[in-house]
Parts: C-alpha cells; sequence; structure tokens
C-alpha cells in the first residue's frame, strides 16, 4: 500500500517532467522560458527526493542538493545575459 | 516505524504532488511572465519542500539532516531566483498581459545608469 503511493508518485512526478520539458520547448519569451527551466530541475529535485523516500537511501538527496545549486547558478546566469542583451 | 509516520508520509507525498501539480498547471495557464513566476517560485518550490520532509520522516538521522539542507537552501534560493527573473524581464520591457493590468514601477533606468 505504502510502496505503491510512492511508485505512483514516481509515475506522477515523470508525467509532469514531461510537462516540464513541454513548457521549456513552448514557444515564449526568454523570461518564461527561464522560469520553465527552472520548474523542471525543481521537478527533477522532487523526484529525486520520492526516491530518496522509496528507496530509504541518503545519497539521493545529495545529488538533490546539487542539482538545486546547479539550477540555481543556471537560473542567475541566464537571468543576467537576458537582462545584459536587451535592446538598449 | 510507527503506524502514524508511515500514513504521514504517504500524505505528505501527495500533499507534494498535489501543490507541484498545481504550481505547474500556473506556469502554463497564467498570462505573463511575472504571474507565471508566482506559479513557479512558491507553489512549485513548496511542493518540492513537502517531498522532501517525506523524504526526511521516512529515512533515519542522516538522510533527515540532508532533506533539511536541501529544503533550506531552496528555501533560501527560490525567493532570490524569481526576483532576478523578474528584474530582467522587466528590464528587457517584457509586457504584463491582463485586462486591468497597471506598472506603477516608472521607466526604465538607461543602461549605463550606475544604479547596482
Amino acid at each position: 500500500m505504502h510502496g505503491l503511493v510512492l511508485d505512483l508518485a514516481v509515475l506522477w512526478i515523470a508525467g509532469l517532467l514531461a510537462a516540464s520539458v513541454a513548457l521549456v520547448a513552448r514557444r515564449s519569451s526568454a523570461a518564461v522560458r527561464i522560469l520553465s527551466l527552472d520548474t523542471l530541475v525543481l521537478v527533477l529535485v522532487g523526484l529525486l527526493a520520492v526516491f530518496a523516500a522509496d528507496r530509504r537511501e541518503t545519497y539521493y538527496l545529495d545529488a538533490a542538493l546539487v542539482l538545486a545549486l546547479v539550477a540555481f547558478a543556471a537560473t542567475l546566469a541566464a537571468a543576467r545575459y537576458y537582462d545584459e542583451s536587451r535592446p538598449s | 516505524m510507527s503506524g502514524v509516520l508511515i500514513w504521514a508520509v504517504d500524505a505528505l507525498v501527495v500533499l507534494g504532488l498535489v501543490v507541484m501539480t498545481l504550481g505547474v498547471v500556473g506556469v502554463y495557464r497564467m498570462p505573463d511572465a511575472y504571474t507565471k513566476l508566482h506559479a513557479q517560485s512558491k507553489a512549485v518550490a513548496l511542493g518540492v519542500i513537502c517531498l522532501l520532509v517525506a523524504a526526511m520522516l521516512r529515512g533515519e538521522s542522516l538522510t533527515a539532516l540532508r532533506g533539511l539542507l536541501v529544503a533550506a537552501f531552496l528555501l533560501a534560493t527560490a525567493p532570490v531566483a524569481a526576483h532576478v527573473v523578474a528584474r530582467a524581464a522587466w528590464r528587457a520591457g517584457e509586457p504584463m498581459k491582463g485586462e486591468r493590468v497597471i506598472d506603477e514601477s516608472g521607466p526604465v533606468p538607461e543602461p549605463d545608469a550606475p544604479e547596482r
């Protein structure tokens, strides 16, 4: 029963992941794409958290921490680039 | 593992999934970048934190400490990232969509203005 909940959670997050990829690939402005990419990586962090809960392993959370760090740096860099590349 | 804790893990996982799904739907449905940021920075981040708390309850003390670290990191960085994206979008002239929007923040400063 409880394992089933976690398995269904993994499936559901896989669906959310596909939706986030579609968000990034959709034709929209650069700001929307940057925040969609951040959404994608946050959903991936959630997937790793569910894995950690499912298999009772600690190491998935290490990967989640690194992923969150990289996502933060990527968002900062992309937003900075978008800011400086505007037409003046 | 006691019985209440197992149900708490299930409830937290389901709650986190619902909140994350609402956040992703919000990023789809909101009209412009600024309102999309509301859904992204608050709903998705808090859903992930719910899932992390579930993992912390399920695992041992080491897992709980790691989960606390990741949750604190997300709580610290999600507002900063949202602010940076919103600021870049506003300075790039990203339009606000909607029937009665009003931008009270004035003109965008010159690119070489020493305001940073």
